[in-house]
């Protein structure tokens, strides 16, 4: 860049920072380059002449606006969103209800935030339930039929139920039988039923037979069953 | 306790809903508001419901001050964002009565001729000639008295745009009060 081309450049910065110099408002590094530059060019001190009627007429112009009319305050205040108490004070003063929908209807960052905790805190409770199922390797845990768990005791048998058997009649029977269904339906509508005795000779599993077999109603046919 | 630390002690107060200090950086600030936005949208009306919007969003967005910039720079800077959307808005629903009245204020009518005598007079009408850009800047630099700093907190853009913007403001008010027949000999 030439020297002219420099000093045309410096010398359009300068002016560029003339109003802030005129306000006061340069830091003390670009007022001193100002300063430095007025010394060295005093014609630059017009411009400055210039500034300070623009400022004045622009205060002058600015203060005849006055401020906001009286009664805009008043219009602000009656404006402002009702404060909302705190999550813990609306559940304490028994308005649980509002606070869960103002929760999740309208959360704030502190509501996110508690949200995010709870999350986090359910997820490590699950993780630690899982974990603790996985570890103890028992069966406290593992699949169940609705029905109970077949134990290989009492007297095991495969019974059919009528077409008119209607459940409350079956779980009468069984209550009385003391039996419980451990398996089925199986093709032809078999359940297969343990009743619960200690007895398990061939005596006592006919004589179960014939009780179901007299329950016509209910029961269709009976057949003596393996463990 | 200086005017901006005790303006932070206010907007402090303001984050946990004490309407008093509301009321106090209001009566602190509101004119410094008010004037301008009314200078960027130029109706009262207009002026007094932005003032109104930035004090609310002071009520609401209180918390997130974080007291790098002064309040009174914060003020300003949601006062911009308000009076643009004001601006921007008017500009796509027509092609508003301001461009046609500055189209207009360029012939020198009778009115003109007269005030030509008046030199403050022609400066402030000029003045009242730059655009909203131009006069948004020219005021936060000499009437609000913001560092080139602060203005480009305010506004949104570079220090450097700030102070070139400002340098094409005033060589625009010395172009029009050159076509009114003034001249001052800059640029």
């Amino acid at each position: 860049m030439s020297d002219d081309k420099l000093a045309l450049s410096e010398r359009k910065e300068i002016e560029m920072l003339l109003p802030w110099y005129v306000t006061g408002r340069l830091d003390a590094k670009d007022r001193a380059r100002v300063e430095a530059y007025l010394a060295r060019d005093p014609a630059m001190r017009r411009q400055l002449d210039l500034i300070r009627e623009e400022q004045a007429e622009d205060i002058g112009a600015n203060e005849v606006l006055g401020t906001a009319p009286a009664g805009a305050l008043e219009r602000l205040m009656a404006s402002l969103p009702e404060r909302r108490p705190g999550l813990a004070q609306r559940v304490a003063a028994g308005r649980l209800y509002e606070a869960v929908v103002d929760f999740f209807t309208a959360p704030t960052a502190r509501g996110v935030r508690l949200a995010a905790i709870v999350a986090a805190v359910l997820v490590l409770v699950q993780a630690a339930v899982i974990t603790t199922l996985i570890v103890r390797g028992d069966n406290a845990g593992a699949y169940q039929t609705a029905s109970g768990q077949e134990t290989g005791e009492g007297i095991p048998l495969l019974v059919t139920f009528t077409d008119e058997a209607r459940a409350p009649a079956i779980a009468g029977l069984l209550r009385d039988l003391d039996a419980t269904i451990v398996d089925g339906p199986k093709p032809g509508g078999l359940y297969k039923i343990r009743v619960r005795t200690a007895d398990r000779s061939e005596a006592a599993s006919l004589a179960v037979q014939r009780r179901l077999t007299d329950r016509r109603d209910v029961v269709k046919s009976v057949l003596p069953a393996k463990d | 306790m200086s005017p901006a630390a005790n303006d932070r002690q206010l907007v402090e107060r303001i984050a946990a809903q004490d309407q008093t200090a509301l009321r106090a950086l209001y009566a602190r600030h509101q004119g410094r508001v008010f004037r301008f936005v009314a200078r960027l949208v130029r109706q009262d009306a207009i002026a007094e419901e932005l003032t109104n919007e930035v004090f609310l969003e002071v009520w609401r967005n209180a918390g997130t001050f974080e007291g790098k910039a002064s309040a009174s720079t914060w003020l300003l800077s949601i006062a911009h964002h308000r009076a643009v959307s004001v601006l921007r808005k008017r500009r796509e629903e027509s092609w508003n009565e301001e461009v046609a009245a500055e189209i207009a204020d360029t012939d020198d009518d009778p009115e003109v001729v007269a005030q030509k005598v008046d030199k403050s007079a022609l400066l402030r009408r000029a003045m009242e000639q730059l655009s909203p850009e131009h006069r948004e800047i020219v005021d936060l630099v000499y009437y609000h008295e913001m560092s080139i700093a602060e203005v480009s907190e305010i506004v949104g853009i570079p220090e450097n745009t700030v102070k070139t913007r400002m340098f094409y403001a005033r060589k625009r008010l010395s172009e029009i009060l050159k076509a009114a027949g003034v001249d001052r000999g800059w640029p």
